[in-house]
Order: C-alpha cells, then structure tokens, then sequence
C-alpha cells in the first residue's frame, strides 16, 4: 500500500479550504457553544465570590463591568470553623477517607482479577466474566436495602456493623466499582500478548512475580484511567454516602453539599463556595489527567 | 470520454521541503488506457488524488476535456475513482452503493434501474445486488467498486492500485476483467500501480513516476526497447536488467568498454562509438536484460562475458542462473534443458542491440 | 452482588416490616399509589426526552468539531461538567432557573426580551385581586380597548379634565417621586388637565376633589382622542400629575389613559415548579399523576444534558475519527454535498456508535436520582420524583418502608434486565 503520510494532513486542508466560508460560521456557533456550557461553572463561581448583600439585588453577570464587586468574605465564612465536625474541611476529609482507599482496592482488585480471567485457565472462566458484564447494568438501588439488612446481620453475628461507618461505605463503593473495572482491566489485559509472559516463565519468574514486574507496568496507562474514572465516581456520590453515612457526624462533601442545600436553601452565596469547594478536586485531578479520563469515558462506562 | 492532461503539475505539502510532485506533464487521449508506475511513495497516488480534486494543486494545471479544472470540487469534474481499499458505502446494499452517485444526481428510478443493472450484467454482480458489502469477498468487492464507477459513465476512469489488496490469481483474472472492460467502453482510464506487470499488460502507455519526477512516458515496447534512463531501464521487466559498471577504452579507433575484472567487455561500432565520445565520460553503467544473455560465444559487436554459477533457479521451461563475473552478479535466463551445474564456467554474450549504456552519474541513457 | 438482588426480590414480596409474606401485594400497591405512578411518568418523560436529545447534541459537535483548531480545548469544555459532582451540579442549574431575574440567568433573558416587547407600565394592574382599569377610576370612565381606561366626558380646547384614580399604593408614589397635585390651568387653544391619586386617609369620602394629603400621578401616559376616535396627540403627566395638549384644534374630545401604564411587569416563569406542558389541568388525580409534565423535569434535563453531552461527544468523535476517510472520498466523488455526506454516509455508518451511547444513557436516565432531590425544590419535590427516588424516599427515610422500596427497586431491575441482555449479546459476539 503506498500511502504517503503527509496525506491525512492535506486532506483536512482541502477540506477547510473547500469550506472556507462555512469554517467560519462553525467557529462561531462552537463559540456560542462554548460559552453556553463555562455560563454555568462560572456563574457557580462568581455567585460565591460575591457578598450577600448583593444577591438577588443584581445579576451575577453585572460582575462583567464591576469587577470590584468580588470579595472572599464568602470563603472566609465558610471556613472559618477550621477543622471542626461538621464544617468544610472535615467534610473534605471524609471524603478524602472514602475515596482514596475504595479508588486503590478497585484498581488492585480489578488488575488481579482481570489478570486471572485472562491468563488463568480454570473452568467456568468465560462465564463468570459474563456474569460480571452483567452485572454492570444493576443499579444501585437494587441493592441498597439488602445490604443494610446484612450489615445488620454482620453486627449481629459478629457485633461488627458496618452500616453507619465509613468502611462500610467504601466496602460498598469496591463492590459495585468492581464490574466495570474488571471489565476495563481484562479488554486492555487481552491485548498484552501471551508471549511476554511465557518468556519470563522459562526465564523462571513465579506468577506474582510475573505479575507484578511484567504485566502491572504494561497495564498503568488503563490502572490510570479506571483510577481516575472510579475516584471522581465515588468522589461525587450521593446516593450511597446517603444511605450509609446518612446520620453520622462527620460526611463525605456530597452530603454537606446537601445539607446546605436543604438547611440554607435560598442562601445561594454560602452553598455555592461548598459547590466551589467540592469541585475543586475533581477539577484538578481532571485537568492533571486529562488524556487518561478520556480513555476511562471511551472504555464504554455503562455506569 | 474526455482526455486528461497534466500540466507542469507541482504538489508540495505544507511543511515539507520537497516536492511530492515536481512539473509533471502528461498528455492522456481520449479512451486511452494509461498506467501511473513507480515505487512507494513516488507521488502517483498523488497525481491521481489531484486529478480527482482530493489533493490541491500547488501549481500547474490539469484539464478534463477542455476544462481547465484546479478549482472545481471532485463532484463537479464528472471522474469516477475506484479505491485501493474499495470504500464501499458497509451500510447500502450493493445496488444502492453503485446507484448513490446517480440518485444524488436525481436521475430518474427508471433510468438509475437500468444503469445497475448493465453494469451489474458486465460484472457478474447480478445476483449480489441485495447484498451488503460485508457479506461480499474481496474481488466481488472490488467489481462493486468497479461497478460504481462504471455506472457513473464518468469522462474518465481513475484507478488507484486496485488490484494490490486481492490474492495473486485473483489479480490475474482482474487484471484481465479490466483489460476487457477498457475495451468495451472506450474510456479513459488512468490507473495507478507499483507493479510493472500490471503496467505492461494493460496499458496503451505508460508513465514512469520516480520521486515525483515523470523517468519516461511511452508505450510498453518503448519502455522495454528503449528505457530514456537507468531507473525505468531498472524498473520494468522482471527480473530486472543487470547493471555493471564499467570504464572506457579506446582500442584500435574504436571505444571498447571494460568491467574492472576483464571479465566483461562490449565492442561498440562506430556510431555507438561516437555516441560514448561525445558524453565525455570515462566510465558507463553497462544494462543487459537477463533474457538476453545467451549461452553461446559471439564475436564482433556486443557483450562477451565469463562467469561461474553460483544459484539456478529451474521454473519449467527457464532457468535463471545467477552468475558472479569478476565480483559482479548478474542474473541470466537460459532454456531450461542446457546442462549447468553450480561452480561451472560459462562464456555467455549478448547482442549490441540488448546493451544500454548509461551515464554513470545521472544514468541518462546513451544507447 | 448476586446475593443483594434476590435479597432484594425477597424482600418486595414480604411487607413493610418483613415479617409477613405478602406476595404481589407490594407491586399491586405500587400501581395504585399516585406518587409512585408520577414516578413512573417521570421516569418515562426522562427516558423520551434525555437520551435523544444528549446524543443528538453530542452528534452535533462532534461532527463541527472535526473543523475547528481549537478542538482540544473545546472538547475540554464541554466535558467539564462530568467530573462535577450532581449535587454541585443541580445546584448551579437551580440558580440559573431561580426565578429572580437577578438570580436566574433565563428569566434575566426572558424579562429583557419580554420587556423589549411589551414595556411594563408604572402603574401595573394587581390582578390577583381582580383589579381592572375601569376599577381604578374614580371619575366617569369606562374600560376602553386593549385595557386603556377612557374618559367619558367631553372636552373642549380651552378646557380642563380631571381625573382621579385610586387604589394606587404608595410605594408607586414615593419610587416615582409623587408631589402634590395641583389644579389644571386653563390653556387658550389647548386641553390641560390632572390626573391624581384620589384617595385621602384624611377624608376617605371626598372623591372627585383634590385635598392636601393626595399625590398626583406622574408619568401616565395620555392620549388625546378626537370625536372620530383617532388619537391627535399624546402626553405624560409630570410629577404633580399635570399634563397639557396644546394647539389643539376645535372640535370635541376625550382624553384616554394609556393601557401600556397598566401593564404588567414580567412575572417570571417559574422553572423550578410543576406546572404542567401538557394541558391536564381538568383531569382527575391519577390520569394527571400519568399525563402532565411539570415544568421542573424540563430545567432538570436540560441540566443533565449539559453534563452529559461531553460523555457523548468523546464517544461520538472517537467513531468518528475511527471512519474510514476514504467512504467519505467516494461520496464525494459520488456528487454529495458535506449535508449529504453527513446524513447519508457519516450518520449510518455511525449508527453502531450512536447506539452505543443512546443505550447508556438510557440506563443512566433510570437511575436518575440526586439531580432530583437537589434541583427541585421542596415543593415540586413531589411532582418530580422517580423511581430511583422513591426507592430512596420510601426506603431510607422516615420510617423504613423495605417491601414498598423493594418492590420498586426490582420494577427498576426488570427495566434494566433486557438492556442487560443486549450488552451481553454485543460483548459476545
């Protein structure tokens, strides 16, 4: 095949160029565009950043022309419990708590598992990973009232409830971020030929070593992708933190976020800074990871 | 049918130093067959992707009919190209891929009917019409493309490698299907290859491409006989013409060329020496096609040479024996029934009208 | 996990406390309760509209995106809003709908685009009281077309009209800057007059005179109307309500006041409420449980879909930019035009893609739950739920219904169940 590869280029550029007049047109019905969707985030933004008094007086917009209108008294407020039960940091924390351990066992957890599936051979193999594909399409609330009623049976057997706690929230968080990291671990794990790993065993490596030196490595491009797929998942949970954490002391953002929602309904310039706060995080992990999130929403989520 | 002309055609892309076309010139007739050759990447797909509007044009022209047509979108310039990769429509049935063009056209359904439905006879697709491509192999595929085209009734077919996807028989049997079809319809076609043999057995001309410089336009004898330089000379014919370079000498009035062993030596009459003379050169590529090589002595004009077996290849009615002639290898094809085997010493020649003599430097052709 | 789903099937046929079997009767009441209906209503709007419209934007910028420079940074933008939690998320869209124009972006556009049209008047109309213009007017008048109140007496030029209005409030006054009202002077060859908020606290029953504690009413637009009935000129009252029409000609006329004085402000459309599209207001309970859409599921989708068109449109450029270049070559050569090349080639050859998406947000629509309970506010609460919500409702809060919740938790499975099936199928083959 004599495909010269300075073609794809040019073919875009007869492309553009044919449709000269209609690029420009395309720029700006994308810009408008564009700015429909950041309206949003900044105004989340902007409304946080301005003191009450002005609120419902004038429109956040009118900070276009007025830009000394933008104060952090709003931050201040919000912060200033510190570190205190129930305020924002601790609430930070929490959800830091739940996070970060449920991201790490789901990507150890689905990395082993997947590495079984697809190099183990053992009878009933192929099913069960159809089982678990399956299984990805539950919804959560199927399993809601179940679980509650077994760590309610897990107290009583063993006096250990988890219902209530924060492992038990992250318990809840791996077993349904299982199914689709499974999923994404054993598709990119399939594409790792066979051969790398007979090599190491003739050169006398055991499976764990094989796992660990060989195919962990090769697989961190999709461990990335799974991780920051699963923490922004589980970072932004409501429903389970609800259900599990609903009357704790200290709670996740999401349920802080709700609570000043509720509680301080029309009070927009204080839960728009929990917003702000809230959104933080992902945002960064977002934009630092960038390539990687793409390829976690491409591998197919059915979440 | 229109005829096709390529005017000092230039193509560089943007980013690229050199030219991925460089002042090509080409005169196609109307309902000629002529075939684009040369090697990967020596800018024919180029050539074609601009005469159908694909690519831009840096500079130069090229006309269908007597348009001038630089500006004018592929839909417009009435050419219809068949892909290397086919690009058939995977979601149509066979009779709406090759109907689409003419339904855009809003050609009338009686009308698109019968135009199917001939090409489809011609191509023996008749009872694939309802089928989708993924259910079709390679060469049906392939008419399918054809066919596309062939609907269209376009001023000029553009073919780009389309043989080159299909296994060796296959491509046998269409290269053959094509040859006819061109005679059927009398069209202009203009079709890219990077095998000679295609180029050879079906078209009426051919254009030698080499690094996005036009080597030689002329018939396939004309390429054969007289190749203008030492890549075309190279480039067609299989196996391919032996080069051995050579030096000059003057011997009793005449102009002998050496091989640097002695082993090899060509006797050049007069005219052909006063050709040498004049070049002012010192030293020759030597070219001899290895069907020319022949097992037997001459005297006088032309090649004489001595060398040993190294490899004989048998294939039925050939032989190609592979010879080493003072640290040169050469490749001769002789009958099959002459008695060789490895290590023997053989004197082998040539007649002077099978020797081309190159210059060594920009390997022009001197006779 | 296999283990929670029967649990659950268990569960949705034992009753509330999970003592006593109760079969079917879980499900039976399920149907039966309005709440639970209007859940499943909800769920059926979201399902129709959402997935459509989420992957039918996605398509579209998609396919522009191809074109632009700056796709990169596009692309960024508008997948944003995913990392966003649903709650930060529902929050900011239930600002932008606030009804506040000063709040909410969307009645800001709708009042200025409203009041380019229509110019609210100083004076509007309190028609929650039933307040006509006719009402207003303590002298002889009557209501005249289009809401103008038209004085019934006959004026001459070099005469004077006076006319009184009540039920005024006296914020009006003091934000027009309301003086005293002083008694019009006759004008040769013009029309003078006053107009006055007739209404004393100091003599309740004096109307048609002017007394010291009144105000006149500024900036009321009159119109001077021959006997013929066209308009000849037009005035305003000035801060003591007095206006003049001057060189006018003889002839008899009536003065009208402008119905555009009585107009009302922008109300505001209130995106966060239940009111229904669809016309169900006569209906009894249960068919409008089934059949009205109430405003709020239409702000809540548009919410959604501005957080998740980015996911359809990574999807949907990945097809795309995984689509043999040269099909599109040949339609080209084929005669078709960038639309026609989009629609007949481009889009069918998309459609495994398209599917795709389309399926995976239809079970993410379902499960719809926190942008619900965060948007919508109190009130329209009810009116908005889903099924994911009940569930939630009728099973973590208040008391702990467990067979009713169940019982909608394993309706929802068997919604999922042949998607289910349908992703096994794809991955198998």
């Amino acid at each position: 095949m004599s495909k010269e590869t300075p073609v794809k280029e040019s073919r875009i550029a007869v492309l553009a160029k044919r449709l000269h007049l209609s690029k420009s047109a395309v720029n700006v019905v994308l810009a408008l565009v564009a700015i429909f969707w950041l309206v949003p985030t900044i105004s989340l933004l902007v409304i946080s950043l301005r003191p009450e008094s002005l609120f419902g007086q004038s429109g956040w917009w009118t900070v276009l022309t007025a830009p000394s209108q933008l104060t952090f008294g709003n931050y201040a407020t919000i912060f200033s419990q510190g570190f205190a039960t129930g305020g924002v940091l601790d609430s930070l924390i929490t959800s830091l708590e739940i996070t970060i351990p449920a991201t790490i066992l789901v990507a150890l957890i689905s990395s082993l598992a997947a590495y079984s599936l697809v190099f183990g051979f053992w009878r009933g193999r192929d099913t069960i990973f159809l089982v678990i594909v399956g299984l990805m399409v539950v919804p959560l609330q199927v399993a809601l009232i179940p679980v509650v009623q077994f760590y309610r049976e897990l107290g009583n057997l063993f006096g250990l409830n988890p219902y209530g706690t924060i492992p038990g929230v992250i318990i809840f968080h791996v077993a349904f971020g299982l199914p689709f990291g499974i999923f994404l671990m054993r598709n990119f794990l399939s594409g790792i030929p066979k051969d790398l790993l007979e090599a190491g065993r003739i050169e006398g490596a055991g499976e764990w070593k094989i796992f660990y030196r060989i195919v962990l490595p090769l697989a961190l491009p999709a461990i990335a992708s799974l991780a920051i797929f699963q923490f922004i998942w589980v970072w932004n949970d409501l429903l389970v933190a609800l259900v599990f954490l609903g009357g704790n002391v200290h709670s996740p953002l999401t349920i802080f976020l709700y609570d000043q929602t509720r509680s301080l309904a029309a009070n927009y310039w204080i839960v728009s800074t929990g917003a702000v706060v809230s959104i933080f995080v992902p945002l960064i992990v977002f934009f630092s990871f960038q390539r990687y999130f793409v390829r976690g929403v491409l591998a197919g989520a059915v979440k | 049918m229109s005829s096709v002309t390529l005017r000092e055609l230039t193509k560089q892309y943007t980013g690229n130093a050199a030219l991925s076309l460089d002042s090509v010139s080409l005169d196609v007739a109307h309902g000629e067959f002529i075939c684009l050759v040369g090697p990967s990447g020596c800018g024919k797909t180029t050539a074609l992707r601009m005469i159908a509007g694909l690519e831009s044009v840096t500079s130069g022209e090229i006309e269908i009919g007597d348009r001038v047509v630089n500006d004018l979108a592929p839909r417009d310039r009435d050419i219809a190209l068949v892909f290397q990769s086919y690009a058939l429509y995977p979601h149509m049935t066979v009779f709406d891929n090759m109907s689409f063009g003419l339904k855009l056209r809003k050609v009338p359904k009686d009308e698109i009917n019968t135009a199917v439905t001939d090409a489809a006879r011609i191509l023996d697709l008749e009872q694939y019409l309802d089928r989708k491509p993924s259910q079709l192999s390679g060469g049906q595929r392939q008419r399918v493309a054809l066919g596309r085209a062939i609907v269209r009734s376009p001023a000029a077919f553009l073919m780009d490698e389309p043989l080159s996807n299909l296994d060796a028989k296959l491509r046998v049997q269409t290269r053959a299907e094509i040859a006819r079809l061109h005679q059927r319809l009398g069209a202009t076609m203009i079709y890219v290859t990077h095998d000679q043999v295609e180029a050879m057995t079906m078209a009426d001309r051919i254009a030698v491409i080499n690094l996005g410089k036009l080597e030689q336009v002329g018939s396939p004898r004309e390429l054969y006989d007289r190749p203008a330089n030492q890549f075309v000379a190279g480039f067609i014919g299989s196996p391919s013409m032996n080069f051995v370079p050579m030096h000059v000498e003057s011997v009793d009035g005449g102009i002998r060329v050496v091989s640097a062993g002695g082993d090899m030596d060509v006797t050049l009459d007069d005219v052909e020496s006063d050709m040498i003379r004049r070049a002012g050169v010192s030293d020759v590529v030597m070219g001899v096609r290895p069907e020319h090589i022949d097992h037997l002595a001459r005297s006088g004009r032309g090649l004489q040479l001595r060398a040993s077996v190294d490899v004989i290849e048998f294939l039925g009615n050939d032989e190609h024996v592979h010879l080493s002639s003072g640290g040169h290898e050469l490749v001769a094809i002789v009958d099959a029934r002459t008695p060789l085997t490895i290590g023997d010493s053989l004197t082998l020649s040539a007649s002077s009208e099978a020797i081309h003599l190159f210059h060594p430097e920009t390997g022009i052709a001197l006779k | 996990m296999v283990y929670p789903t029967i649990a659950t099937i268990r569960f949705s046929l034992y009753n509330e406390t999970a003592t006593k079997f109760v079969g079917l009767h879980n499900f039976a009441s399920v149907f039966s309760t309005d709440a639970i209906l209007t859940a499943f209503k909800n769920n059926i709007v979201w399902v129709l509209i959402f997935p459509f419209f989420v992957t039918f934007i996605g398509l579209m910028v998609a396919v522009l995106t191809e074109r632009i420079r700056w796709a990169t940074a596009f692309k960024t933008i508008i997948v944003m809003p995913i990392v966003f939690s649903t709650t930060a998320s529902a929050l900011v869209w239930r600002t932008i709908f606030d009804l506040n124009p000063h709040v909410g972006v969307v009645n800001a556009i709708e009042q200025t685009v409203s009041d380019w049209f229509r110019t609210p008047g100083a004076y509007p109309l309190n028609t929650a009281i039933g307040q006509t213009t006719a009402s207003l007017a303590s002298f002889n008048a009557t209501g005249g077309p289009g809401g103008t109140l038209v004085n019934k007496s006959v004026v001459h030029p070099g005469g004077t009209v006076m006319m009184g209005l009540t039920r005024i409030s006296s914020v009006t006054l003091q934000t027009l800057g309301a003086t005293t009202p002083v008694a019009p002077r006759k004008i040769a060859g013009g029309i003078a007059g006053l107009v006055w908020n007739d209404f004393s606290p100091l003599q309740t029953s004096n109307t048609t005179t002017i007394v010291s504690d009144e105000h006149g009413l500024p900036n009321l637009r009159l119109s001077l109307v021959s006997s013929t009935g066209s308009s000849v000129a037009s005035t305003a009252t000035n801060s003591s309500g007095d206006f003049s029409f001057s060189h006018v000609a003889p002839g008899s006329y009536h003065v009208e006041i402008l119905a555009s004085n009585f107009q009302n402000a922008f109300e505001g459309t209130f995106w966060l409420g239940s009111q229904s599209i669809t016309p169900t207001n006569g209906l009894n309970q249960t068919a409008q449980s089934l059949l009205s859409v109430p405003l709020i599921d239409l702000a809540m989708i548009i919410s959604y879909i501005w957080i998740w068109a980015g996911f359809a449109m990574v999807l949907i450029g990945a097809g795309l930019a995984a689509l043999n270049r040269e099909v599109l070559e040949a339609a080209e050569i084929d005669g078709a035009t960038e639309w026609q090349k989009l629609r007949r080639v481009t889009i069918p050859m998309l459609a495994p893609v398209l599917t795709v998406v389309f399926v995976t947000m239809v079970i993410n629509v379902l499960k719809v739950f926190d942008i619900i309970l965060n948007m919508a506010p109190g009130s329209s609460q009810g009116p908005a739920t889903t099924l994911a919500l009940s569930i939630y409702n009728d099973g973590f809060t208040g008391g702990i219904h467990s067979g009713v919740a169940s019982a909608i938790a394993v309706i929802l499975f068997l919604l999922v169940i042949p998607i289910m099936f349908w992703n096994l199928k794809k991955i198998k083959g």
